[in-house]
């Protein structure tokens, strides 16, 4: 009688004695990293912190690589979500149809490794600029420049905002909590041996009642009407009309109760604990790690009333966001900036004060790295949400 | 023993089952594995003063942090990420159906990619890495009453699942499909 681990034992992917990494003495990759690692010990800082990623001899083979072209848009799934089987055939995902699977792979592996061992200081390094030199480019194309906060203007503090949200929240008729999202979006493409590209996208995501959902992401600028537009979609950048379809999907009925699927919390604490949940961590979330939960957050849900005023709590009862001042953001709404600056990378958080809602998160390269051609004010991206 | 030589020995006795932890969570691909062992093996020699006299546990903790340090992105990346959670792929009916379908492992990894992460990863050290709820505890970084509990939360879900998802009663076709028939529901 096979209960339900017996069931999972039974289906282990790479079980012990199976062809691959089975146990035995180690080989020679293996033996030659343990060496290197037992070696550096003269190398290592007195607290075995703060090392750069470029010192571990097995870190720095992870950027430089392969000659051919690795737009690495597509991550992997992660490990601590589901996975399909190895040697599974993988359908391709997402907007870039037409790659075959067997390219994209070593691709996507090695960027995500990139992001997840480089420091963020580096990783904003494989930003824009070089990218758009050169008469022939279109004008959609252009890399756009940081938001600027406007001189004079009197910036707002996080706590004023938070007491407006609350007091918004508490209205009737305020804005409730919707599972999906609306963003536009400015990122990057990337690639080891190419400049990176900024890539502007329309993303609707949107959940029925019968827990299936719809997703339907369009290359589109807003800030260029009409024009040509960037896209990788294909697996090389190329340019695409206005609002062409990069995805338009129906997906089958999921459920999840873990964040950031889950409804978000109407209260600061327990949001805190969400956001925490949302970035795999069960440490305190720094400021930079908190606006990006907050990027995740919003990529899923378009929050109510009560969910911005929990977070704009939250904003406001930590450190190290500051008030900047008024912007207009690329959708042309004006809101008040917070800005972090950390490890070579300034997040503006672009708020609406009379509300406490978010309405977008700049990253923006603050320190040049010449080594990857980006200079300070170079935008790694932009997203602007809304309902 | 120095801390240094601890840790060799940790690296020799253990750098299998830490590939093999990863290889579950990375789709088996060698390269990446490769990778990440390396850089799990970095971290906790970095760590190695904290290296408890039971390490495996520990590192599968390292290794958890290292996948999710992996695929934490920023903008664009998590949002694909998110959406490969969805992604039919990620929950397997990409596989057409044919006589492989139907063993276990197909449906059984299929009840499980239904679940949410957490339940995920409890159920997998428990069946994959054999790790008591004690050694899960440390994985988790959580009290062993919680993993216990997470465990059990998590086998009842996967009950769940398993019960929605396996193939329907076997036609005189199957016959012998029996053991992931046996169980009864509960």
């Amino acid at each position: 009688m096979a209960d339900e681990l017996e069931l999972l034992r039974g289906a282990d992917p790479v079980p012990p004695d199976g062809p691959h990494f089975g146990d035995g003495p180690l080989d020679h990759n293996a033996e030659r990293r343990l060496e290197r690692l037992l070696r550096q010990q003269e190398d290592r800082l007195p607290d075995g912190t703060g090392m750069l990623p470029g010192r571990f001899p097995g870190r720095a083979r992870l950027l430089p690589g392969n000659t051919h072209a690795r737009w690495g848009r597509f991550p992997s799934h992660t490990g601590a979500r589901s996975g399909p089987l190895p040697g599974r055939p993988r359908a391709r995902r997402g907007p870039g149809t037409g790659r075959p699977p067997g390219r994209l792979l070593p691709v996507s592996g090695r960027l995500r490794l990139a992001w997840g061992v480089v420091a963020t200081a580096v990783v904003a390094a494989l930003t824009l600029t070089l990218v758009l030199s050169g008469a022939s480019t279109p004008p959609a194309v252009a890399a756009p420049r940081p938001l600027v906060v406007e001189s004079g203007s009197t910036p707002v503090s996080l706590d004023r905002v938070a007491e407006r949200a609350a007091a918004v929240a508490e209205a009737p008729g305020a804005p409730r909590l919707r599972k999906g999202t609306h963003v536009q979006s400015w990122s990057l493409g990337m690639s080891d041996d190419k400049p990176p590209i900024t890539l502007p996208e329309e993303r609707i995501v949107r959940w029925r009642a019968d827990d299936s959902h719809t997703e339907l992401v369009v290359a589109t600028d807003p800030r260029h009407p009409g024009r040509p537009v960037l896209s990788d979609a294909g697996g090389k950048p190329h340019l695409v009309d206005d609002g062409h379809v990069l995805l338009d999907r129906t997906y089958p009925p999921s459920w999840s109760d873990a964040p950031p699927h889950s409804p978000p919390p109407g209260d600061p604490a327990r949001l805190r604990a969400y956001l925490m949940e949302a970035q795999f961590t069960d440490t305190s979330l720094t400021t930079p790690q908190l606006l990006d939960a907050v990027a995740t957050l919003l990529d899923h849900w378009t929050l109510g009333a009560r969910q911005s005023a929990a977070l704009a709590r939250l904003l406001a009862g930590g450190e190290g966001l500051r008030p900047a001042g008024r912007v207009t953001d690329r959708l042309g709404r004006q809101g008040q900036a917070y800005v972090n600056d950390d490890g070579g990378v300034r997040r503006m958080l672009i708020m609406d004060p009379a509300t406490g809602a978010v309405l977008g998160l700049e990253s923006t390269v603050t320190r040049p790295e010449p080594a990857f051609g980006v200079e300070s004010g170079d935008v790694m991206s932009y997203s602007a949400w809304m309902r | 023993m120095s801390n240094d030589e601890i840790f060799a020995a940790a690296y020799r006795e253990h750098y299998w089952a830490v590939s093999r932890y990863v290889a579950r969570r990375l789709d088996g691909r060698t390269l990446d594995v490769e990778e990440v062992v390396a850089e799990v093996f970095t971290v906790a020699w970095r760590r190695r003063a904290d290296l408890p006299p039971s390490p495996l546990p520990w590192l599968y903790g390292v290794a958890r942090n290292c996948l999710a340090n992996a695929v934490r992105g920023h903008g664009r990346r998590r949002r694909l990420l998110d959406r490969l959670g969805n992604d039919d792929t990620a929950h397997g009916r990409h596989i057409a159906a044919g006589p492989e379908a139907d063993t276990p492992g197909a449906w059984v990894h299929e009840a499980l990619a239904r679940l949410s992460p957490a339940d995920q990863e409890v159920l997998r050290l428990t069946a994959w890495e054999e790790l008591g709820v004690d050694e899960v505890a440390v994985v988790l970084g959580c009290g062993s009453r919680a993993a216990a509990m997470r465990l059990h939360r998590a086998r009842r879900r996967l009950r769940a699942e398993i019960d929605r998802v396996r193939p329907e009663a076997p036609t005189a076709e199957h016959p012998c499909m029996t053991a992931p028939k046996e169980h009864g529901h509960g």
